[in-house]
């Protein structure tokens, strides 16, 4: 597994998947300035109000960054949807698998090293926003010393966590829809449908049951470090909503491993 | 790819087939799509050491054979060995082996070298062996470059380094001249020479059957999914060469074709000659008996059929 691991760090040096951290970066960046230049600008309305009171507590970093969160879990989802489905697309998973025939040991390692791609651009993602805001807030004269109190820097270590957790278990989905999908279209556009049109729509019809599918739980966690007015809050509460989220990402995990076991590699 | 310093090696070797334990056994191997057969009871086998040709029309199911062998495909019936080891652990016989399937296929965006750094890092092999592949096929001064601004030819070469990065004791090509300039073509020839004097065995799928010709040793042709042939790739060629006899009177041929038809073989007269098929060690014996009846006045030549010429006769045969 450590060698395939170490094999898929190589491909990381490609401008499509560097491209993709990138995005996540810019565009969080922006929402999270525009964000903070709305409340800061005097703006007001319904959508804002919960912002505009939590602005000034320990939670006010991370409800400002934290506000291009679902535009985080698309991004994600896409890298890691269209480069595992890539390796069939290209033609490059038979060059990897007779080169690593255990089909097992060549998922984890690449997943592995996805993951981990995956988490150190979420961090550099949060440190850049969070740095913009801390020296826009500086330079408008506002106070961060709440945001920088421990009780702050906590809640920004809770929030990176339960986000890292968050897209571990967006990853995992991914995988599963690549490794069905075989296709980097279709897998990419499976993947985004399935996050922004089923689940919401089930929802408007069935909230009690929505709530235990697997994109609205895993952005349970995160939800479940802002202030409640802001949310979204876990309505079952932060522990059955971790595991929940666990096992969906179990689910993901053995669907997937037994799918490409099995397969015919005729890409 | 570097030259060897003896390019006039055009014969078959058959001689050289050494009688060792197969690289390569099949014994009735299948694989069905749904309702389509594309392997069918695929029985062969392939001494070590040897470089066999695998030839068959489109869709006869070489590529399908090959990711049977390589394990990517599973089969539907059937049992192989691949290196004394069963295919239903890839795993134990894959580490020895290189392939190059179809058209080669990387990372466009990525450097030559690094396309192959990504495969040795997967195979547990040094860094070192990325350059002596490099240099072996000639991309050294080229393997900085992204894939992407390679010519067919260069990507082709850099499949075969590919192939040839475990330093495999069974290589399997598929297609490897495809997008080669003849100065390619016999590099490619020279370097498979070089594999077989080391003792490696070669699996080599191609539709260039003439070039098949000048370094196989071995030959498999499939046909629908079956193997219309395995075996020394002599005694195909033998099975179609044919004896033309010429003569200026019509009697001396009349008694040739007798004497043939009596040992068995079919008499074609052309014009004033005749075409006989037939062992070309038949000759100094139809040479004799022609004398011996009176027939003194004839010239015997001898005519090889070209693989392709016996490919075609066999895919006819199949037909009819």
């Amino acid at each position: 597994m450590m060698r395939a691991f170490r094999s898929e760090l190589l491909k990381f040096r490609r401008w499509s998947v560097l491209a993709g951290s990138g995005v996540m970066i810019l565009a969080t960046a922006f929402i999270a300035y525009l964000t903070f230049h709305q409340i800061t600008s005097g703006a007001t309305g319904p959508e804002l109000t919960p912002l505009i009171q939590a602005f000034p507590t320990p939670q006010g970093l991370i409800t400002v960054v934290g506000q291009a969160r679902s535009l985080i879990i698309v991004i994600a989802l896409i890298m890691v949807t269209s480069n595992i489905a890539a390796e069939w697309f290209q033609g490059t998973l038979r060059n990897l698998l007779v080169r690593e025939p255990r089909r097992l040991h060549l998922l984890s390692g690449k997943m592995l090293a996805l993951l981990l791609f995956v988490t150190i651009s979420l961090a550099l993602t949060l440190a850049i926003s969070a740095a913009l805001i801390l020296v826009a807030a500086h330079a408008q004269g506002i106070s961060t010393a709440a945001w920088t109190s421990s009780e702050g820097m906590r809640t920004f270590l809770s929030f990176f966590g339960n986000e890292v957790l968050c897209l571990i278990g967006i990853s995992l989905l991914g995988m599963l829809i690549a490794v069905l999908a075989r296709s980097v279209g279709a897998a990419v556009g499976i993947a985004l449908a399935y996050v922004l049109v089923p689940e919401g729509a089930i929802a408007m019809v069935w909230q009690e049951g929505s709530r235990w599918f697997p994109v609205r739980v895993l952005n349970f966690l995160p939800g479940s470090t802002f202030p409640s007015a802001v949310g979204p809050t876990p309505p079952q509460g932060y522990t059955v909503a971790l595991l929940v989220a666990l096992l969906w990402m179990v689910g993901f995990v053995v669907v997937s491993a037994v799918v490409f076991r099995r397969l015919d590699i005729n890409a | 790819m570097t030259s060897s310093p003896d390019p006039s090696q055009t014969e078959l070797a058959a001689d050289n087939v050494p009688s060792r334990t197969p690289a390569i056994e099949t014994h009735g191997l299948s694989k069905h799509f749904g309702q389509r057969k594309a392997v069918d009871g695929l029985t062969m086998s392939i001494p070590a050491g040897t470089i066999a040709g695998f030839v068959g029309p489109n869709g006869a199911g070489k590529t399908t054979t090959i990711r049977l062998l390589l394990g990517l495909v599973r089969p539907s019936a059937g049992s192989a060995t691949i290196l004394g080891q069963l295919l239903t652990h890839p795993e134990r016989f894959l580490p020895c082996v290189g392939a190059l399937i179809e058209a080669p296929t990387f990372y466009p965006s990525l450097s030559g070298r690094t396309n192959l750094e990504v495969l040795a890092h997967l195979g547990d092999y040094p860094r070192s062996r990325v350059s002596q592949v490099l240099e072996l096929v000639e991309l050294s001064d080229r393997a900085k470059d992204p894939v992407r601004t390679y010519s067919q030819g260069m990507k082709q070469r850099l499949g075969v380094a590919m192939a040839l990065l475990p330093d495999p004791d069974l290589l399997i090509l598929d297609e490897p001249a495809n997008g080669l300039d003849p100065l390619g073509i016999i590099q490619m020839r020279d370097l498979l020479r070089r594999l077989r004097e080391q003792s490696k065995t070669v699996f080599l799928s191609s539709h260039l059957l003439g070039e098949l010709e000048q370094v196989t040793d071995w030959l498999v042709m499939l046909h629908q999914g079956k193997a219309l042939f395995s075996g020394p790739a002599r005694d195909l060629l033998d099975r179609r060469s044919e004896l033309v006899v010429e003569a200026e009177e019509a009697t001396q041929l009349d008694l040739v074709a007798r004497i043939a038809r009596e040992a068995g073989y079919t008499v074609t007269p052309d014009n004033s000659s005749l075409r006989i098929a037939c062992p070309l060690d038949f000759s100094s014996e139809l040479n004799r008996r022609a004398r011996e009846a009176g027939a003194t006045h004839i010239v015997i030549r001898t005519k090889e059929a070209s693989l392709e010429e016996r490919f075609l006769a066999l895919l006819k045969g199949e037909h009819e």
